[in-house]
């Protein structure tokens, strides 16, 4: 055996072995569940958000344990993982949608830009309007198209006179590329479009305040392939704008429309790394067994 | 095939799955005809009381909506109406209008004399001709000293003859109506100077002892002072609660033991409400009896839990992704139920509310409690008028024995149903227009 | 990372793995067997043989057509990712290297024809010398390198990688020696040139299976330590990469 082989041999041995610098990355003490780590990067150079020790208990039940993760500005991040692993969890907490479910705690910090979103200074309502959310099922209001869209801008007060609302809604539902299809029937409701019109509707609704971040909670399953690809590719051209974090049940959804993965077991943050790694050469088996099907 | 888990069901190896099916098929059609027969069964049966109750309450009813007059020759003489000439309308008010009446019954059968004869010949007209001159007279001064052929409410045992209600068979001291009366009808009758009309009165008057005279318009009118405080205060308060109860109240053991008591509360006997009301709103804070505000603040208390619950189900079935789609865009509490629940839930609301109207319209037991069964000839013109309502009135006139009450009974029953029905219909026009389809 | 052994959720992918594998080192031991005739066919100087060789490859073009086809329907149905993709795409690359050492060996027959054809005299056996050595080299690398494919071995690998260095020597010295030969007495110049083109042959097919062990170690690894200049050099890199990544 050469001296080159032995090298490897090393590296290979060290790279197999838990990690013990991940944890020190981040300012916020990580306690060590089960000897697991979160594998990769979890750091970025322009975070957006800083989650650092987010622990969420729904009652006795410890739902997240210990996620630390950066959410990079303009970036699509996707969070994957089995069902009931705490990723739609982890989403609702960025936001504090969490708030609404009373047995729920969430321990931890969560900065956004720099402010603490779970400070007594940070008002929810307003936390909001700075991270927007799209839900899994397309949900307008039972209202016209115009009043979905004019909604957030209305409550918030962003607009003044009647033709700056028509401006800011007609901008936004260009953006959300829905323009085109919806502009001569702005009065019907919202709920008489096709399935993957509504969810562009729910994202333009959502742009229409300027959020910051946008937060899509399993976005296409229920659309068809064409309307996916629709929001998909919308996805990437909001990407210029707003950060993303998305949610998502399909594998290939997170590699074609995400920069950065990360995938969550059981309330663990397994891994997190580019998702070209992620999907090429994930480091954690768990990962690796759940993105090529071997996961239970 | 050796595996003992081949074995343990050799029969269903050997046979064909269609055998095994079709041997059992027979039996299993058969269940299903006889469990549809049942149902059928069990509908016409309902549907056959229904009929029967409505056939029972229209036949003895209709009768009710008819009256019987007759037509008199009036001589509106000035010496009786307005003795001193002067056109004084108090004396013209005071005037024995009743004595023209006599005088035109006297010209019609100028035959009958004395005392008991004459007694039965006016028995013929109601007491209420007298006040129909006056008010004619009032109306057009210009009548005093002229003749008129004038059509008078017959009285009811005149009606009730003339509806075929009285068996002329029977002897004379078993009916309420003498041989000669029934002469002096038929003849009536056959001159033409009989008539059956519509019977506005029934709409228009009040309760009054005599049959022909009442009518339900002071129950109504008390029903719908009742219902409007009922409406007024349970709806307001009935929806406030349920929406604080589903969307804002923490779950604890409080709400929980809110709800069950709102529960119970929707189950408890109605006369239940009636003590409660004579004890707390009468005797304690000293309200009038028979007011329609008590009778309202009553109903109320009975209404409230089912308005509430009705309220809390609407709420729960708008589908909570409105809910977050209105919290995800930054909307606050009360602008989520403002904005989007409520407008959702209303229909719902509202018709769980007019149910409860409805059923408050039928009320009567916790009525009784409060002084609204009291025999009340005005019809209330205010909150806090004695007043009965449309069910007690009913049962009021139940009581009577007059066969002419008997149809009015009926005829208030069918008015009431009316109401019932159209306010029901009203809850299901509601619910279709507006429902919204998610 | 290593490659994960568990079962597959949907078993029929895992069975059209296996049969792909399978097909791949059916195809691996026929184009042994080719590499072994070839050189017993020259030894033994058995035209016949060799124009069996030839004859062949059509077998081994035939199943990479076959493997190819398989591989872009696994692909195009089972959107494999991690492991599952680079196993296919390595199968895949290893299908292409093997067809390619296949020509080899045709090529080696087919000058096997050249020198024996009667025509000329028969070579001096040390115009021959180096042939035999270097085909077994070569045939070694290649059992080796299937054999690493069948363990996923990266340590057996490696060691292919480095045996190819071997392999190189032996041409150079092999072709000074030829070389040699030719400027000595140029009556060797018809048969050294078709001596070079054999080892030549044989000295490709040790780079062919060199790629296969590179296919193995992206395989194993994820990583990709092909077109490196240096061998030394890359597989250096490729130890600092993996030290780096867990001090970021």
């Amino acid at each position: 055996m050469s001296t080159t082989t032995i090298e490897i041999k090393t590296a290979l041995d060290t790279m197999l072995k838990p990690n013990p610098h991940v944890g020190k990355q981040s300012s916020v003490e990580v306690t060590d569940y089960n000897n697991r780590q979160t594998v990769g990067k979890i750091t970025v150079d322009h975070p957006k958000m800083i989650c650092r020790g987010v622990n969420v208990y729904y009652g006795e039940k410890h739902a997240l344990k210990n996620v630390g993760i950066d959410i990079g500005a303009n970036e699509v991040i996707a969070f994957i993982g089995p069902s009931g692993c705490g990723k739609s969890t982890f989403l609702r907490c960025l936001n504090r949608m969490n708030d609404t479910i009373p047995v729920c705690r969430v321990v931890g910090q969560i900065k956004l830009d720099n402010d603490d979103i779970y400070d007594k200074s940070i008002d929810v309502v307003q936390l909001r309007a700075r991270v927007g959310m799209v839900f899994q099922k397309p949900n307008p209001f039972p209202k016209s198209i115009y009043e979905n869209v004019a909604y957030g801008p209305r409550i918030h007060g962003m607009v003044n006179t009647k033709p700056e609302l028509d401006d800011l809604v007609r901008a936004s539902l260009e953006r959300a590329g829905l323009i085109k299809e919806v502009e001569k029937r702005l009065e019907e409701p919202g709920t008489s479009l096709s399935g993957g019109q509504q969810q562009r509707l729910c994202i333009a609704r959502a742009i229409a305040v300027d959020p910051e971040v946008i937060l899509m909670d399993e976005p296409c399953s229920a659309l068809d392939p064409i309307a996916t690809a629709k929001i998909e590719e919308l996805i990437d051209e909001l990407r210029e704008k707003y950060t993303i974090v998305i949610v998502t049940h399909s594998m290939q959804q997170a590699a074609r429309v995400s920069q950065r993965t990360a995938y969550f077991h059981l309330g663990d943050l397994i891994e997190v790394g580019e998702t070209d790694q992620i999907f090429t050469n994930p480091k954690h088996k768990l990962t690796e067994d759940y993105i090529t099907g071997r996961f239970g | 095939m050796n595996k003992p888990s081949d074995s343990a069901a050799p029969d269903f190896r050997n046979r064909d799955i269609k055998t095994i099916v079709n041997a059992g098929l027979k039996r299993r059609h058969a269940a299903e005809r006889r469990f549809r027969w049942y149902g059928l069964i069990a509908i016409s049966l309902g549907l056959a009381f229904v009929a029967l109750m409505f056939g029972n309450i229209i036949s003895k009813g209709y009768p009710a909506f008819w009256q019987t007059y007759v037509q008199l020759p009036i001589r509106f003489d000035p010496t009786v109406i307005d003795p001193e000439g002067h056109h004084d309308p108090k004396a013209i008010e005071s005037a024995d209008y009743a004595a023209l009446v006599r005088a035109g019954l006297r010209d019609l059968f100028p035959a009958v004399q004395g005392r008991t004869e004459l007694r039965a010949l006016y028995d013929l007209v109601s007491s209420d001709a007298a006040y129909e001159l006056r008010s004619r007279v009032i109306a057009n001064p210009a009548l005093i000293g002229t003749s008129q052929e004038v059509w008078l409410l017959a009285s009811a045992t005149v009606d009730t003859l003339v509806k075929g209600n009285i068996d002329r068979t029977l002897d004379e001291t078993e009916r309420p109506i003498k041989d000669n009366q029934v002469g002096w009808i038929d003849k009536l009758q056959a001159s033409g100077k009989i008539e059956k009309q519509f019977n506005t009165i029934l709409f228009t008057g009040g309760d009054s002892r005599e049959p022909e005279q009442a009518g339900i318009r002071g129950a109504l009118m008390g029903s719908f002072y009742t219902l409007l405080i009922t409406f007024l205060l349970s709806f307001p308060m009935g929806v406030a609660t349920a929406v604080y109860l589903e969307e804002f109240a923490p779950k604890n053991r409080w709400t929980d033991l809110i709800e069950v008591n709102i529960n119970n509360l929707a189950a408890v006997p109605s006369i239940v409400f009636g003590l409660l009301g004579l004890a707390v709103f009468i005797n304690f804070f000293g309200l009038p009896r028979s007011a329609p505000l008590v009778g309202g603040l009553v109903l109320s208390l009975m209404t409230l839990p089912v308005i509430i619950i009705a309220g809390r189900a609407a709420l729960t079935s708008v589908p909570p992704s409105i809910r977050e789609a209105a919290l995800g865009m930054g909307a606050s509490k009360l602008q989520m139920v403002g904005h989007h629940v409520l407008p959702l839930a209303m229909p719902g609301m509202l018709t769980g509310a007019i149910i409860g109207m409805a059923r408050a319209l039928g009320e009567s037991a916790p009525l009784l409690m409060i002084g609204m069964v009291a025999f009340i000839v005005d019809v209330p013109k205010g909150l806090m008028d004695p007043a009965t309502v449309l069910p007690v009135q009913i049962y009021l006139w139940a009581d009577l024995p007059e066969r002419a009450f008997v149809e009015r009974t009926s005829a208030a029953i069918m008015v009431l149903l009316a109401f019932m029905v159209l306010m029901n219909g009203l809850a299901i026009i509601l619910r279709k227009r507006f429902e919204r389809r998610w | 990372m290593a490659i994960s052994h568990d079962a597959h959720t949907v078993k029929q992918f895992d069975l059209q793995l296996a049969n792909l594998r399978n097909l791949v080192l059916e195809m691996g031991g026929l184009v042994e067997d080719q590499i072994k005739r070839a050189i017993k066919a020259l030894d033994e100087e058995d035209m016949t043989a060799a124009r069996e060789v030839i004859a062949r490859d059509r077998l081994i073009n035939g199943m990479q057509v076959k493997i190819d086809e398989d591989c872009i329907s696994l692909i195009a149905l089972r959107q494999p990712v991690s492991s599952d993709l680079r196993t296919v795409m390595a199968l895949f690359n290893t299908v292409s290297e093997l067809e390619r050492i296949g020509d080899g060996t045709k090529k080696v027959a087919r000058m096997t024809i050249q020198i024996y054809d009667g025509v000329s005299s028969p070579p001096s056996a040390r115009l021959l010398r180096d042939v035999t050595p270097m085909a077994e080299l070569a045939a070694e690398m290649l059992h080796n390198g299937l054999d690493a494919l069948v363990r996923l071995d990266v340590e057996k690998a490696l060691h292919i990688i480095r045996s190819d260095d071997d392999l190189d020597q032996e041409f150079q010295s092999a072709l000074r020696r030829l070389i040699t030969y030719m400027m000595e007495d140029s009556r060797t110049i018809g048969h050294a040139i078709n001596v070079i083109f054999i080892i030549k042959a044989l000295e490709r097919i040790g780079d062919h299976c060199k790629n296969i062990a590179e296919h193995i170690v992206y395989l194993v690894e994820g990583k990709n330590i092909q077109q490196r200049r240096n061998l030394d050099m890359s597989l250096a890199t490729f130890a600092q990469e993996k030290q780096q990544e867990q001090q970021p």
